[in-house]
């Protein structure tokens, strides 16, 4: 019989403010929190763990939670960014949140993305949709001075449906400036003022043809757009244990214990969100 | 095999082989002892395994929201059944065409519990006849009389007879004493509010909300049902008084004028929680106030679900008072 | 050492406890039986030859349970004490002990421990029943356990009639008991000739060796759909299971506490997704889960089988489906559907 005798309770958040809050999109589904701790010690608990890919469970007090993927690297100070698509109910009870309220956060969850194997790699991250937000957070911290000699090359691939979907605008415009990386955004369908790819992110995938040499590919997107990217990667040459992908299942606990976000023996809160794809062929097609 | 058994097996195996149906839903030999499974049945071969006898415990009209509007059904019937199968074609939940109903005029379902109250688990084999229960246990074997066996909602049974189905197999039963359903309503309404509310509250409470009731419940084919709903919350989550009372009262209500007090919803419940007396008050009002019962014919719609211009509307302050 | 205590003895025994001790034991709720504070010997439902219907996971992972206190619009947050307290639950049975074992694997091992299941563990005493007559829906032989393992208790009783032989397990039980009379060796022979015939009664239920394989392999076909076909998706045979730990997380506002409250695999909203995406959508995919975790995925989590063969999900489900059917038939169909093509 085990005897730790009073753990602390590991579905306790700890309190955090809202710093700032913005729409990225222009049909305001998209809004983006960026919260503040309130204890310091809580701050240095959290950046000791935190590792982009990771997500936390935010607590909206008499609505819930919901398990939300980090979009901001450690370096850009002592906050934690989230970009929250509206859903339901918890969802909307976070973008009502104004600067100043208070919320609850517990993490960072999760295993993150495989940094040290990723050494001396070179990087292509393919994201679709607010999906993008933990690989947001994956580019911030490559492209810190310190970080990017530790990466060979970096190719940024993100689609959104239309322009007024693109999230984090102008930071990513400020992108195709970089000597140190090549940026490609895709819409779905033309519009006007539209100077990017246009099409479906495998399609834009193809079309660019990354080099699978000493590479690693990083997919997060809309189920349908993993589905189809995955095999794209696959023909591409890119062998299934190089190709990464981060999953979403309803959770609760986040910490392997509420027993819901399963795919046959593995947790998704816990062994993942991000798995190889030679992992995921391991695993029962239970998604 | 009885003789039933051999009837229902001979229509089965003959609407499935003239290809008059897509399915045959009855009732398949047991794997845990006392235990039928509700089964689906779509060849022939597969025939020898149904079975029928009194420990056929749920409602089959249950499954028929399983299928798609176009899957020709065959169902076994009984009263209940029948009821319920003419309440959700009412509610448009399948067309009476694509149905075949195998009618069977019902003596009443055997408690399990209550045999094994008697028996013991260790049930070797059993034998089910007009009267007599005969169970063979690991030391002893019993001959129980059947009517003390019988599940409280069949012994309160107004209508044991298919009312409409296309084939009938045994023999039509008297129909049951009306006083009987009134009579455990009347007496529970002469309770005082406080015997009324500790009666409520010793049922409701020891539910574990497994929901097998709902589930178990004909009349209970919701997409999403209002405790799974949670924008917004309609009721406290968990196990505490105030959300399996809200569970129970909800869902009774839910029920007015469509329940046909099968009892399946009882038989389900693995805490033994007595429900009906609450749908069948209910029942008993449609009544008084309406004339209308749940399930009498597969044209009527219930009271509370059809609209009238002369409806009195008694129920709203100012309306007119009959 | 093997002891006895004569039955006419219980009664001071457990009153005794109850100056130190909260003492939990089966007594009569309604037609069932069901772990309650001891009140009477009377009450005690020590002859029923099965478990208590509710399992006694409950006394240390309640169906319901607050987990956190705040204060909405301010944010505060208070933590809720798992207070530790002395128990005593008696006449637990060796597959609802051997299950407290288990479900220490997901809530007292390794990281993030549930501070509530160890406060509730630490201080709690296990004393088991062995089971004479196994029922008919028990099958603990088949399933690692049996009805005298002694996995998890720290004293087992077993029925010799007029006496209960007890076997002390572990330095509490003993300081518990106290002094006790040592069983002589017809004694001890007559338990061991109980005991064995008692095992030796329970047929076995499937063939467990390379049962995991099996069902890893049936996983995408078809079985599960014939398995399923009439399940309810209901709450029973989880909620009644003695190692299903699945549990929700839910905000009541008007009450500002988070409750943590049993879930299960067997509903439909348990993993429906906000985009209305399901990845099982119907019963046959949550058939699937239920069964593979007990019978695969607990394997690989804690290099145990998930099931303790107590019956009762064979026992009380509304459709009369038996997990030992459903094994042998997933079985089967893996020696014959999958190896024939
Ligand atoms: C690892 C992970 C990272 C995520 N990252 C992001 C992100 O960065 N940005 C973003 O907008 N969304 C993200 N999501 C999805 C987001 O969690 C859901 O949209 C959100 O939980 C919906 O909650 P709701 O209360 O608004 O919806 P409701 O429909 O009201 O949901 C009720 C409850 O169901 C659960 N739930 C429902 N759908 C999901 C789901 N898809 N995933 C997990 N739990 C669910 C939650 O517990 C929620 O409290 C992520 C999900 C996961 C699993
Ligand atoms: S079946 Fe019984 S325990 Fe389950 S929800 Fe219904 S009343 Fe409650
Ligand atoms: S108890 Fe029976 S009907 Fe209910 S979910 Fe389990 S297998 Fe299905
Ligand atoms: S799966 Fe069934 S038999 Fe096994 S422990 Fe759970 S309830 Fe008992
Ligand atoms: S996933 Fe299902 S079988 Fe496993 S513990 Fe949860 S409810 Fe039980
Ligand atoms: S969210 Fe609870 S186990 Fe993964």
């Amino acid at each position: 019989m085990p005897t730790n005798p009073s753990p602390r309770n590991p579905y306790q958040p700890t309190p955090m403010r809202v710093l700032r809050a913005y729409y990225e999109s222009t049909d305001r589904s998209l809004k983006t929190l960026e919260l503040s701790f309130e204890n310091h010690a809580d701050s240095q608990a959290f950046f000791k763990k935190f590792n982009p890919g990771q997500f936390c469970q935010l607590s909206v007090f008499g609505k819930g939670e919901s398990p939300l993927g980090v979009a901001s690297a450690a370096w850009e100070g002592d906050f934690v960014r989230f970009t929250i698509q509206r859903m339901g109910s918890v969802t909307k009870a976070l973008h009502d949140l104004k600067p100043g309220d208070p919320l609850g956060m517990r993490g960072p969850l999760g295993n993150g993305f495989p940094l040290a194997d990723w050494k001396g790699k070179n990087l292509v991250i393919i994201g679709g949709g607010c999906a993008f937000s933990t690989l947001y957070a994956l580019t911030k911290h490559v492209q810190h001075p310190q970080n990017r000699p530790d990466f060979g090359q970096l190719v940024v691939i993100y689609g959104a449906r239309s322009s007024g979907l693109c999230m984090y605008k102008h930071d990513i415009q400020s992108w195709y400036q970089r000597d140190d990386m090549e940026v490609h955004q895709a819409i779905d369908v033309p519009e006007e003022t539209w100077d990017h790819h246009v099409g479906y992110v495998p399609d834009v995938v193809k079309q660019i043809a990354p080099s699978p040499d000493n590479a690693v590919a990083i997919v997060c997107g809309p189920p349908i757009m993993t589905k189809f990217t995955l095999p794209a990667l696959v023909s591409l040459g890119f062998p299934p244990e190089t190709i990464f992908t981060s999953l979403e299942k309803r959770m609760k606990c986040g910490i392997g214990k509420c027993g819901r976000c399963n795919i046959g023996s593995k947790y998704i809160c816990k062994d993942g969100p991000v798995f190889s794809l030679a992992e995921l062929n391991a695993l029962p097609a239970d998604i | 095999m009885t003789e039933l058994e051999a009837k229902i097996r001979t229509e089965a195996a003959r609407l499935l082989s003239e290809g008059l149906v897509d399915v045959v839903v009855a009732f398949r030999k047991e794997d845990a002892p006392l235990r039928p499974q509700p089964a689906f049945f779509t060849n022939v071969e597969d025939l020898e395994n149904l079975v029928y006898n009194g420990l056929c415990a749920n409602n089959l009209a249950n499954y028929l929201t399983r299928f798609p509007q176009e899957t020709r059904i065959g169902m076994l019937v009984r009263g209940c059944e029948n009821r319920s199968v003419n309440a959700l074609v009412v509610e448009k939940q399948h067309s009476r065409e694509k149905l075949t109903l195998i009618g069977i005029p019902c003596t009443g379902i055997i408690d399990w519990r209550k045999v094994v109250a008697l028996t013991g688990e260790d049930i070797l084999a059993y034998e089910d006849s007009a009267h007599t229960l005969t169970v063979r246990a690991r030391h002893q074997t019993f001959a129980l009389p059947r009517q003390e066996l019988l599940h409280s909602s069949c012994l309160r049974c107004v209508h044991p007879n298919p009312l409409s189905a296309d084939i009938l197999l045994g023999e039509m039963l008297p129909e049951g004493d009306p006083a009987l359903i009134r009579e455990r309503v009347e007496s529970f309404e002469a309770l005082t509010r406080a015997e009324r509310t500790a009666y409520f509250k010793q049922e409701a409470e020891r539910c574990i909300r497994c929901y097998a009731c709902r589930e178990a419940c004909p009349m209970c084919y919701c997409e999403e049902c209002f405790v799974d709903h949670n924008t917004p919350r309609w009721t406290e989550s968990g196990t505490t008084p105030a959300g399996t009372h809200a569970w129970h009262i909800i869902r009774a209500f839910h029920q007015t004028g469509r329940c046909t007090s099968c009892g399946a919803c009882e038989r389900a419940c693995p805490m033994d929680i007595q429900m009906t007396y609450l749908t069948d008050k209910l029942g008993k009002d449609m009544w008084d106030s309406y004339q209308f019962a749940a399930g009498m014919d597969d044209q009527t719609q219930p009271p509370f679900a059809s609209f009238t211009l002369d409806d009195k509307k008694h129920f709203q302050v100012g309306g007119k008072q009959s | 050492m093997k002891y006895i205590l004569p039955k006419h003895e219980l009664n001071a025994l457990l009153e005794r406890w109850s100056a130190e001790y909260a003492v939990l034991a089966p007594q009569k709720a309604g037609a069932y039986s069901e772990f309650l504070p001891f009140t009477a010997p009377s009450e005690l439902c020590l002859e029923e030859p099965h478990n208590t219907r509710y399992p006694p996971k409950a006394l240390f992972f309640p169906q319901s349970e607050a987990i956190l206190k705040y204060k909405q619009n301010l944010g505060q947050l208070e933590s809720i004490e798992a207070v530790p307290q002395k128990r005593v639950i008696f006449g637990i049975r060796p597959c609802d002990a051997k299950a407290v074992t288990l479900l220490d694997t997901v809530f007292a091992e390794g990281d993030n421990q549930d501070p509530f299941w160890l406060a509730r563990r630490a201080e709690t005493l296990l004393i088991g029943l062995g089971c004479n007559e196994p029922g008919a829906t028990c099958f603990c032989t088949s399933t690692e356990s049996g009805p005298f393992h002694t996995d998890g208790l720290d004293a087992l009783l077993t029925d010799l009639g007029g006496e209960y032989l007890i076997e002390l397990l572990s330095e509490r039980a003993v300081g518990l008991f106290g002094g006790l009379t040592p069983a002589n060796p017809t004694q001890q022979e007559s338990v061991q000739n109980l005991q064995q015939a008692a095992e030796q009664a329970l047929p076995k239920a499937f063939e467990l060796d390379g049962l995991k394989d099996k069902l890893d392999r049936v996983f995408d076909q078809d079985v599960w759909a014939q398995l399923s076909e009439s399940c309810l998706g209901c709450g029973i045979c989880t909620f009644l299971c003695p190692t299903c730990f699945c549990f929700d997380l839910v905000d009541e506002a008007q009450r500002d506490t988070r409750v943590r409250n049993w879930d299960t695999c067997m509903f439909r909203v348990y993993s429906l997704e906000a985009s209305a995406h399901n990845p099982r959508p119907t019963r046959k995919e949550r058939t699937r889960q239920r069964l593979m975790h007990k019978y695969s995925y607990w394997w690989e989590h804690a290099g145990k089988l998930g099931c303790t063969g107590c019956g009762r999900c064979v026992r009380y489900c509304p459709v009369g489906l038996d997990i030992r059917a459903m094994l042998r038939k997933a079985s089967a169909y893996e020696s014959e559907a999958l190896h024939a093509n």
